[in-house]
């Protein structure tokens, strides 16, 4: 590879992530406005119009807040948890096409790079849990491992129908597959299961057991502070916005948007991320929306309802390929 | 389990109820008041910061020292210090009242029979000591001109505490005299 090669990349690179951290700031922002409103509240109101500069401001508080570590905390762990969590996370984004011809790496094992990313973000919720020497931690670290085994099964399961459709692990080629027939038409029972899955799977509402504020004070994140708490959150949004963008191009057929009109003009770009951004939405949505699932009722949907059905999926999937062709 | 409730499983019925709910919620408005910029009336006879009657003809406290207020007071926090002036009338020295010990129940207000006692309906107090709450007489003179001057005072009373003396008192038309000679 040549030397502007590797350049652009880098450039590239540098660009992806510099914007979507922004998106990571102003998410919350929007979060935290959504939520209000469908709390009948008005969210952030005060710094800047209708409180725009809010995640500037909070940015700023949790740089400069005193960083605590505990004495008893292990501490090498204790310092690199919540970065594996944002390694994990922002380096999916390498291999989500954003339009056509555009991803930083488009790799051909694209669907499995990004669920081996997100098992790898599960060890630093796990690793946090155990480094901070505490037992709200520890609870939080071990349910997260615990959800992320039951969870992870079903999500990779629910993705293999899309998989046979497109025949291809290549995110690029499976919104080329897709060609204005989405995926969630036919893999209405595979998106189900892997929206779901995804919930839990970032540990959001209904499924954030793991940080479970009522019961855990904070879970695993209990011990954490400022810029290191920081981490993890931003690692949990990213997450949010991986995993939509996950469902997005693997069953809303990605930067494809309707070719006829005024549509026809806007850019692809844009009809990923009003895409990505309805996901994260639904996601703030259910948040606003349902209450915490029980342990024992999060492990039963996983394992007796999530898995069977996933693999049903596969089986119909399959046999429908085989007697269409 | 029924056939409508396998339906209802597995098409996510309630959580669509659920998430229809909060949706019609995002798009009502909202109940905030933005609290420093747009402030809600007092309702009328709100319990805020003391206030000692200053009666208009003499220009001097209404109270005359029974210590009735002091007495009635759950939280013991009215102190009232009396002497014998001229001619034998009791005088009000000193009229004390901690405000951070108050409960704000208004029993004070209630008891007092000649209405020389108020809470105004200014809430909004705030000091960096103790003892800037710790109201002298003159203080709380002064409230009574800045929170329930003119009008305002006299319907405070009317409405909502109406002291005893108004309806028990000594028919005006009967002078000492007269009642002397009954």
């Amino acid at each position: 590879m040549s030397v502007i090669g590797i350049l652009l990349i880098l450039l590239k690179t540098i660009s992806v992530v510099a914007v979507f951290l922004i998106h990571v700031m102003f998410v919350q922002y929007f979060e935290r406005k959504a939520i209000g409103h469908m709390q009948s509240r008005l969210g952030p109101m005060r710094v800047g119009w209708h409180g725009i500069l809010q995640p500037i401001a909070d940015s700023i508080k949790l740089f400069f807040k005193e960083d605590i570590i505990p004495a008893s905390s292990d501490k090498p762990i204790f310092y690199i948890a919540p970065i594996i969590g944002v390694i994990a996370a922002v380096s999916s984004l390498a291999v989500i096409p954003l339009w056509e011809g555009f991803s930083i790496a488009n790799l051909n094992v694209g669907i499995l790079y990004i669920l081996a990313l997100s098992s790898v973000g599960a060890y630093s919720v796990i690793l946090g849990g155990w480094a901070s020497n505490s037992k709200y931690s520890f609870l939080g670290g071990l349910r997260s491992s615990a959800q992320v085994i039951s969870y992870e099964i079903s999500m990779g399961l629910s993705l293999v129908g899309v998989m046979m459709m497109a025949g291809s692990t290549n995110l690029s080629d499976i919104v080329s597959a897709q060609d204005g027939r989405w995926f969630v038409i036919p893999q209405i029972i595979g998106f189900t299961v892997f929206f779901i899955s995804a919930l839990a799977e970032t540990n959001r509402v209904p499924f954030d057991l793991p940080e479970a504020e009522t019961e855990l004070v904070s879970g695993f994140a209990t011990e954490y502070s400022g810029m290191r708490w920081a981490l993890f959150f931003m690692a949990e949004y990213a997450g949010m916005f991986v995993m939509s963008a996950l469902a997005v191009v693997c069953f809303f057929g990605g930067w494809s948007g309707p070719g006829f009109w005024i549509f026809a003009y806007v850019p692809p770009v844009i009809w990923f991320l009003i895409k990505v951004y309805g996901f994260i939405f639904l996601y703030f949505w259910i948040r606003a929306t349902l209450p915490r699932y029980r342990y024992d009722q999060l492990m039963r949907l996983g394992w007796k309802i999530f898995i069977p059905v996933a693999l049903a999926n596969i089986v119909i999937t399959g046999v429908v390929k085989i007697l269409w062709k | 389990m029924t056939a409508t409730e396998l339906i209802k499983k597995v098409f996510f019925i309630e959580v669509l109820q659920g998430l229809a709910l909060t949706f019609k919620h995002m798009v009502s408005h909202s109940v905030t008041r933005q609290y420093p910029t747009e402030k809600r009336e007092p309702v009328p006879g709100a319990r805020g910061l003391h206030a000692l009657v200053r009666d208009s003809e003499t220009g001097k406290e209404k109270c005359v020292g029974c210590g009735l207020c002091a007495a009635m007071c759950p939280s013991q926090c009215i102190h009232i210090y009396t002497s014998e002036g001229d001619d034998h009338k009791k005088v009000v020295d000193r009229y004390e009242i901690e405000v951070l010990r108050c409960v704000f129940c208004a029993l004070c207000v209630e008891a007092c029979p000649f209405g020389a006692l108020a809470l105004t309906d200014f809430f909004e107090y705030s000091g960096y000591t103790r003892e800037e709450f710790y109201y002298k007489k003159e203080r709380l003179l002064e409230n009574w001109d800045k929170y329930m001057a003119g009008d305002k005072g006299r319907e405070y009373f009317e409405k909502f505490w109406r002291p005893k003396a108004i309806d028990f008192r000594t028919p005006v038309t009967a002078t000492s005299e007269e009642r002397k000679s009954v």
